[in-house]
């Protein structure tokens, strides 16, 4: 029936959401804004994908497409540790999947806080690979502005991610 | 493909232990053979440059509207400026073109053999590194246009660092702060030579620096030639610190990279093919400029 091929269409394009807006966030974090510096300061908009999707909806972000967009991030910003990003993103994806009641039906500030979390883990990470690989002990001050930042613009990815999440269910129904 | 339900629901568990495993692991040996990832990483740029061209014109676009907005701001103050530049300018004219017919004369007179052919190509930054630990542009001009490894990108101002990938139609350049960043350079006036090493700060450091003769704040940093990379004399900064660590302002605006332009010398280079970015390689080299008198 042409009816219910449709409808398959339509709930193949909601479930294509959550992947095709970490491909996009993973493409934003690499745009060159204007700003002074932004190279080194951007936020991580690939981790507030990851981080979003997994609370909400994990079963549509499965791990391969965390590694893809973790590897798309590493092979675009020319970065000598490819996979970091893919370790990053994947290790956020396990432990806040491990912590999913937590953020279930609570406000907005322990999802933030959680991704604070989060992101000060990921770039500990990547801190302390990329010191131990260069042999010498990296200032840590860029890391810690970039985890600031990445936080503080998670209210802007999130609230563009929850305007892609409302628009799901509309196009599956 | 149908599987029965406990072999889909073992390969579902391991599914992320693998690919944790696998992404460690190219981590750790993506240094040892870069290579692959290089061919991958030039065909991905390539691919998706038009994207990040198409998905960067909004920003570019409100870039610039804020620029005419400040530029009709402050316009009447520009145009005292400018005539009085201009005033200075002309006189710099008169000066210059003294001096070439002055230098036509001597070339002349000593049967001076000019340069090699210069040439280069103005590229746009579609895409910056947006890493704590990675300080590198990829621009929209590649080997269909010229561009090859190793040459310097510069701006108006001064060295911006040089290109280590190139493909089709985008190139990824290196910037002087990067970490792995090491550029033999010289102290103008003493032509001492030393290396210009990236340390992820906004100012790199000036190493190997000849004991003999004390680096003064303000003294200008340039190209040194050595080792064939860049052609003498490229300026690249202002020495802003000397206690202890020594620092140089680069006179390019490394924060803010728009257009860049990369120049072609004509020079072979000390990287072959296949060379990356290791510290390994970085140390070699400083092992080769320290060596040379």
């Amino acid at each position: 029936m042409p009816y219910s091929r449709n409808r398959d269409y339509v709930g193949f394009v909601a479930r294509m959401v959550p992947g095709t807006t970490t491909f996009l966030f993973t493409l934003l974090s690499l745009l060159p804004f204007p700003v002074p510096s932004f190279g080194s300061i951007a936020p991580s908009f690939a981790l507030m994908a990851v981080f979003h999707w997994t609370v909400y909806r994990p079963d549509l972000l499965p791990p391969g497409a965390v590694f893809v967009a973790g590897l798309l991030l590493d092979l675009l910003n020319g970065t000598p540790y490819v996979g970091l990003s893919a370790l990053a993103l994947l290790l956020v994806r396990t432990a806040v999947l491990n912590q999913r009641r937590i953020f279930s039906h609570r406000p907005f500030s322990v999802l933030w806080l959680g991704f604070f979390g989060a992101t000060a883990g990921a770039f500990a990470l990547e801190w302390a690979f990329v010191s131990l690989m260069q042999v010498e002990f990296l200032a840590p001050r860029p890391f810690v502005f970039q985890t600031l930042i990445t936080a503080a613009c998670f209210p802007i990815g999130s609230y563009v991610l929850a305007l892609a999440h409302r628009a799901m269910p509309a196009l599956s129904a | 493909m149908r599987v029965s339900a406990p072999v889909r629901a073992t390969v579902q568990r391991l599914t992320l232990p693998f690919l944790i495993f696998m992404s460690a692991l190219l981590a750790v040996l993506g240094k040892a053979d870069v290579l692959l990832f290089d061919r991958v990483r030039v065909v991905l740029a390539d691919v998706l440059a038009p994207v990040l061209q198409v998905a960067g014109e909004p920003i570019a676009s409100v870039s610039r509207a804020v620029g005419t907005v400040e530029n009709v701001i402050t316009v009447y103050h520009q145009n005292q400026e400018l005539k009085l530049e201009n005033q200075r300018l002309l006189q710099w004219q008169e000066v210059a073109r003294r001096l070439q017919s002055e230098n036509e004369e001597l070339r002349n007179l000593v049967k001076f053999a000019p340069q090699g052919a210069v040439s280069s190509v103005a590229a746009q930054v579609i895409a910056d590194s947006g890493g704590a630990f990675l300080h590198n542009i990829l621009v929209n001009v590649g080997s269909r246009e010229g561009v090859a490894r190793g040459q310097p990108a510069m701006t108006g101002d001064g060295l911006v660092g040089r290109v280590i990938e190139v493909g089709g139609r985008t190139a990824r350049i290196l910037l002087l702060t990067d970490i792995n960043s090491h550029i033999p350079v010289a102290i103008e006036g003493t032509h001492d030579h030393a290396m210009l090493n990236g340390d992820n700060s906004d100012e790199p450091r000036l190493v190997y620096v000849q004991p003999k003769t004390p680096v003064k704040s303000g003294d200008r940093i340039v190209t040194s030639g050595s080792g064939g990379m860049f052609p003498p004399d490229l300026p690249v900064g202002v020495v802003a610190s000397v206690g202890g660590v020594i620092r140089v302002e680069t006179y390019a605006d490394l924060a803010r990279l728009e257009m860049v332009r990369i120049v072609n010398y004509g020079l072979d280079g000390i990287l072959p093919d296949g060379w990356v970015p290791t510290p390994q390689a970085g140390r070699r080299s400083h092992a080769r400029a320290a060596s040379s008198p």
